[in-house]
């Protein structure tokens, strides 16, 4: 008991700080030095009970912290394989409302609905497009919110995938082709609802690849008007993609190409287009 | 049993969309229509005030349709004040649900586009086409 106080707040009375220039001299063996030690913390000889009373509280409150901490934090991370031990534990996970106190594992009804994403979304570009001069200043911001999405995503999505394996077998790919099949089916399936319609590889460059998506459920809603004929608003998806790419230590610049004018039967094709990091080339050829 | 054009009017009285889907009515100018429509948001006012015994606490629906020597119209006023009028032939069947999808469309592809700015004209290609769909349906 007397040990564990050692680290209360009070400060060493005078006399264990006066002690201190004893240690020079008494350093030629090893035993002295440790009973000096033990004088530095004077109090421990003499406790008051104040300090006593301090760290108990201290204490108490840390291990209930830790308690209500780690419970939920379990909870959130191995779902409901891991029961809270007290009852009052079980009562705020039933009361829990927010979405950040929701179990991170329970994907089933916390879908949104569609136009509500809509609305957002429109609010977001035209609120990104009364902050920008150009269409690709627009498109950089677009891409940049979808960034931040794209990182989240990975992690959800990795996290998701270990659970229903049960734990056993934690996977995450390194090798370029997996890690675009990945984005392909398990991101786009998570995003979007089903996977994307293509995945191609550029003919003219070896370090260029494409994700298609006939219909975005994300701008399906959108028609750019004449002036800004350049625009994509598949920017965020690129974004997200390259924050998944990035997630997954791929470097790559992304970007959002519409094409539906070359597709009569899908107006609204658009090709997300990945362009590798040279590095991950290099990585690539070395890991062949 | 045809659909000759669709109108949408403003909250304000404001003409922001017209198109013809037949040619049976004979084509008018811009302005005209936009005269016309503006006549026809007065007397949708007038109308709703119209009501011998108005029940306090309900909004008055005011004139819902209209009629003329073999073509017709047909006003929908949504909650918001924006007014769909759907000019036809007589008799004409399945007014309502062709309302309902119009006003569907409309919440789609005009309201939540961010390029859209309310009580503007609207400018949506995606609108047209898929107007354009809808009323060829309804006029095969």
């Amino acid at each position: 008991m007397s040990q564990s106080i050692g680290y209360s707040t009070t400060p060493p009375t005078s006399s264990s700080r006066f002690s201190l220039p004893s240690v020079s001299s008494l350093t030629s063996s090893g035993s002295t030095s440790t009973n000096n030690n033990a004088s530095l913390y004077s109090n421990s000889q003499n406790p008051s009970t104040s300090t006593i009373n301090n760290s108990n509280r201290r204490e108490s409150a840390r291990s209930s912290i830790i308690q209500q901490g780690s419970s939920s934090l379990q909870q959130q991370l191995f779902g409901s394989s891991v029961q809270s031990q007290g009852g009052s534990n079980q009562q705020n996970q039933q009361q829990y409302t927010s979405i950040l106190d929701r179990p991170l594992n329970k994907s089933k009804s916390s879908e949104i609905s569609l136009s509500c994403w809509a609305f957002l979304f429109a609010e977001i570009v035209s609120y990104s497009q009364s902050r920008v001069d150009s269409v690709t200043d627009l498109e950089r911001r677009l891409s940049t919110l979808g960034y931040e999405v794209g990182q989240r995503i990975l992690s959800l999505v990795l996290l998701r995938n270990t659970q229903a394996s049960n734990l056993k077998d934690p996977k995450r790919e390194h090798r370029l082709i997996p890690i675009l099949q990945f984005i392909h089916t398990q991101i786009y399936k998570y995003v979007f609802g089903k996977p994307a319609d293509g995945l191609e590889k550029s003919s003219e460059a070896d370090d260029e690849y494409m994700l298609i998506l006939n219909e975005s459920p994300l701008t399906q809603f959108i028609s750019v008007p004449k002036d800004m004929s350049d625009l994509s608003c598949e920017s965020f998806t690129a974004g997200l993609v390259e924050g998944v790419l990035d997630g997954l230590d791929v470097p790559a610049r992304v970007t959002a190409h519409w094409v539906g004018d070359q597709y009569p039967d899908q107006p609204q094709r658009t090709v997300i287009l990945i362009k590798l990091d040279q590095k991950v080339m290099d990585r690539e050829e070395a890991l062949r | 049993m045809t659909i000759h054009g669709l109108w949408v009017i403003s909250k304000a009285g404001g003409l922001v969309f017209s198109r013809s889907y037949s040619d049976v009515l004979p084509p008018q100018p811009v302005n005209t229509i936009l005269t016309l429509a503006g006549i026809l948001h007065g007397i949708h006012a007038i109308t709703a005030k119209l009501d011998p015994a108005p029940i306090p606490g309900t909004p008055t629906g005011g004139l819902e349709s209209f009629e003329a020597e073999g073509w017709g119209g047909k006003v929908f006023l949504t909650p918001t004040g924006t007014k769909f009028v759907v000019l036809h032939s007589l008799p004409q069947s399945g007014l309502e649900e062709l309302m309902r999808r119009i006003y569907e469309i409309y919440s789609d592809a005009v309201m939540k586009n961010p390029f859209h700015t309310p009580e503007m004209p609207i400018n949506s290609a995606l609108f047209d086409t898929k107007l354009q769909t809808l009323m060829s349906s309804m006029n095969a």
